[in-house]
């Protein structure tokens, strides 16, 4: 096909959307099936968070930056708590920060099974959405028996946890993780042996080792890529230094192997899940003493999100409120790297494409002005034209009989 | 709204067409999402309710893509700047009758976001809003609540049997008494009487 | 740290001739202050001796009083983080754009010139990313002077 500039046209997507959780704003350009551009209008949850946590006390912006995301919140009041500790040099007891890092677990735990199930609705694949969400439950079931709630667990505190474990709760963990265990090694052969699904992800959106690093993409996208970089290992935060992770590596770079990095990565959390409850160590809940006002410095905590690192940066002034907190979210990080990679491909593997570093995409929209040489400017294809141009195309293409597509 | 599409019918026609479509309205309601700045809480929660624990979907609901085909606007969280006009346009490509759910804290108040720069508080400050369904966030028996107190204001002669199918589907933690609807404007506007 | 103390050694060889004004605030971390001019050159050595990576750029109010912005740029390796800390003047804050050598940098830094009010010298002109489109020019909401009121709508919903 000659592309002229009529050939060219742009695919809005978002900011509402079915399946799509961020607000975000997509422009894609096409020709023809293949995208040649894209770009991106973020700011639609743009709350103003980093500001808010300025006019709020130190204990007030824990609650407030918890709820930057409802699916791993956990994880951001992590990342505060440890910088606002470190910077009010607060021994935080050995207890507390086991209980934090099995709540974090268990956070990637549904967190990735969430994207699961979302990543293969986007693939078509609902029975696997439906699979992946009913086992989810177990894990949701698991973090409310621990907080009392299923999102937003408010588990830290500065200075420690507010919920301990007891043992009902732990062996209760302990069975629900055999449970998940046995269907993540079931799902990890759905995903690398379905054919049909196979189709949707191998070698897909493929990023090399070199492209990663050059895009600066984290977490399991990263390590789908080859790329070595996880802040559990790096630099161990909360007790990963007592009950440390593995890395979970794969080299290939398609959507194949950003489904098995995070199916690995589940299946090592319920490795460490069974140390933690195996050698929970006895003690206090939290620190004796925990000051309101911090002394003025800056701080910065890196810690592994389940989609990567994320970063913040508190600086106090001696106050009772933060003077600054940076948060740099890791999907950040990794949205310019779809950007590039869809370029090139067919507009039906963008989904699968923005799937693949888990911000959460569906496209079920199709209503698309499709404008092509030979036709008066700007006219419309109605469903009958494309329902046609879609025969011929596999009749001409393929040498497919379809007859009884036809006369149906 | 118009289903008689310039057709002038007698009025008992009319009043016979506008008790179907309430019917099936009723039955069937058809949800459409919009997340206008929330932090994806609420939003995985109403993803949860279709899923097979809660299984929204066999009490004929129906979540689907498109505001044009939709009953019911699920909003969550908290009105941003940026999406203020959005939600509004939204709101007005649904056909009538329409009636829009507000789930959780941030979509009821602003929640933990009020005051922030770019938020602008509560859905209803941009769209009237007949049920609040609140929560940090709501479980997602909460939200069938939320869903079937729409219905049942919509039917209220089959309230008895709306709470009957909840109980069945989801346990009776998910049958509350009070109710919070909005406008009365809409009810009559759908002429349920 | 033992871990931190190699890379945060090869850093400071890479680096020699920046380091006019160094603070270690903790063992894992290298703060190094530049003028803007240097800061091109020191991002291209770390990124051609494949130093880390950049993990974020921070832009930093220091006060009305001071007269200045800060803006960080956080490269981090392993436990190591090294943060170069540019000082610009609050009238007129401009720094060099860095997405030639880093592209990721580009989404970091059109967040720095939305929020901030830091130009970036060489980057494209493109609309708005983060804050919503009816944003008033020339407000900055992360500056300490910012005021809701400047915002100047009736439809403000907080207190």
């Amino acid at each position: 096909m000659n592309a002229s500039a009529s050939d060219r046209f742009v695919i809005p997507i978002g900011p509402q959307h079915p399946a799509l959780k961020e607000p975000g704003h997509f422009e894609f350009t096409v020709e023809g099936e293949t995208v040649i551009d894209a770009t991106v209008r973020l700011g639609y949850a743009h709350r103003g968070i980093e500001k808010g946590a300025e006019g709020r006390n130190w204990t007030q912006s824990l609650y407030l930056l918890e709820r930057i995301c409802g699916i791993c919140s956990h994880i951001h009041s992590t990342a505060y708590v440890v910088g606002v500790e470190q910077m009010a040099e607060v021994e935080v007891p050995a207890r507390a920060q086991a209980i934090r890092e099995t709540i974090a677990e268990l956070e990637r735990i549904h967190s990735h099974m969430l994207w699961l199930g979302v990543a293969a609705h986007d693939a078509g694949f609902d029975s696997l959405f439906m699979y992946t969400w009913r086992d989810r439950e177990t894990v949701m079931d698991l973090l409310e028996a621990i907080s009392g709630n299923r999102v937003h667990y408010s588990a830290n505190s500065l200075g420690g946890v507010k919920f301990d474990l007891s043992d009902e709760t732990a062996a209760a963990i302990l069975k629900g993780i055999d449970f998940l265990e046995e269907r993540t090694r079931h799902y990890r052969e759905v995903v690398s042996q379905d054919a049909f699904f196979l189709q949707r992800t191998r070698g897909v959106g493929t990023m090399t080792r070199q492209e990663a690093l050059q895009l600066g993409v984290v977490g399991p996208t990263a390590r789908a890529s080859g790329v070595a970089r996880d802040v559990r290992i790096d630099s161990p935060y909360i007790a990963y230094n007592e009950f440390p992770a593995h890395i979970q590596l794969l080299s290939a770079g398609d959507l194949e192997a950003r489904f098995l990095v995070r199916i690995d990565e589940m299946l090592d959390c319920y490795r460490l899940i069974r140390e933690l409850l195996a050698r929970m160590p006895a003690g206090e809940l939290a620190a004796k003493r925990m000051p309101r006002k911090l002394k003025p410095g800056e701080v910065i905590s890196r810690v592994e999100a389940p989609r990567g690192e994320l970063f913040y940066y508190i600086r106090s002034t001696g106050g009772e409120q933060p003077d600054r907190v940076k948060v740099r979210t890791p999907t950040l990080c990794n949205m310019g790297s779809v950007l590039t990679q869809t370029i090139g491909h067919n507009l039906a593997d963008v989904p699968m494409i923005l799937v693949g570093i888990d911000p959460c995409f569906s496209c079920n929209d199709r209503a698309v002005s499709v404008r092509r040489a030979g036709r008066a400017e700007g006219q419309p294809w109605s469903w009958a034209d494309l329902r046609r141009y879609g025969i011929d195309f596999y009749r001409r293409q393929m040498g497919l009989e379809t007859h009884a597509l036809a006369k149906g | 709204m118009d289903i008689r599409m310039g057709i002038e019918l007698p009025p008992r026609w009319r009043t016979a067409l506008d008790r179907l479509r309430n019917w099936s309205l009723a039955n069937s309601p058809w949800l459409v999402h919009y997340n206008s700045g929330s932090c994806n809480g609420c939003d995985i929660e109403i993803l949860a309710t279709l899923t097979p624990r809660y299984d929204l979907e066999r009490l004929g609901i129906k979540l689907q893509g498109s505001p044009r085909h939709a009953d019911v606007l699920v909003c969550t969280g908290p009105v941003t700047r940026q999406s203020r006009d959005r939600l509004r346009r939204i709101y007005e490509q649904m056909p009538e009758p329409k009636f829009v759910v507000a789930v959780g804290a941030c979509s009821i108040s602003g929640g933990a976001f009020r005051g922030c720069y770019n938020i602008l508080g509560g859905v209803d400050e941009v769209i009237p809003v007949d049920v609040y369904v609140p929560g940090c966030a709501p479980r997602p028996e909460a939200i069938i609540n939320g869903v079937a107190i729409l219905l049942k204001k919509l039917q209220p002669d089959r309230a008895t049997e709306i709470d009957r199918l909840l109980v069945e589907a989801v346990g009776d933690t998910a049958v509350l008494t009070e109710e919070e609807v909005g406008d009365d404007a809409y009810a009559e506007a759908l002429g349920a009487r | 740290m033992t871990l931190t103390q190699k890379p945060l050694e090869r850093v400071e060889a890479l680096l020699e001739p920046w380091l006019t004004r160094t603070e270690r605030p903790a063992d894992n971390r290298l703060d190094i202050w530049l003028p803007a001019d240097d800061l091109l050159p020191v991002v291209a050595t770390l990124v051609e001796d494949e130093w880390g990576y950049l993990a974020a750029i921070t832009g930093l109010d220091p006060g009305v009083a001071t007269g200045e912005l800060h803006v960080l740029y956080h490269f981090a390796e392993g436990a190591a983080v090294v943060t170069l800390r540019v000082a610009v003047p609050r009238d007129e804050a401009e720094v060099p754009t860095i997405r030639p050598l880093i592209p990721l940098a580009a989404i970091y830094e059109q967040e720095l010139s939305e929020v901030l009010g830091v130009a970036i010298i060489g980057a494209p002109a493109r609309g708005r990313l983060f804050l919503p489109d009816d944003w008033p020019a020339g407000v900055y909401p992360l500056r300490k002077d910012f005021q809701l009121e400047q915002l100047d709508d009736k439809e403000q919903g907080g207190s």
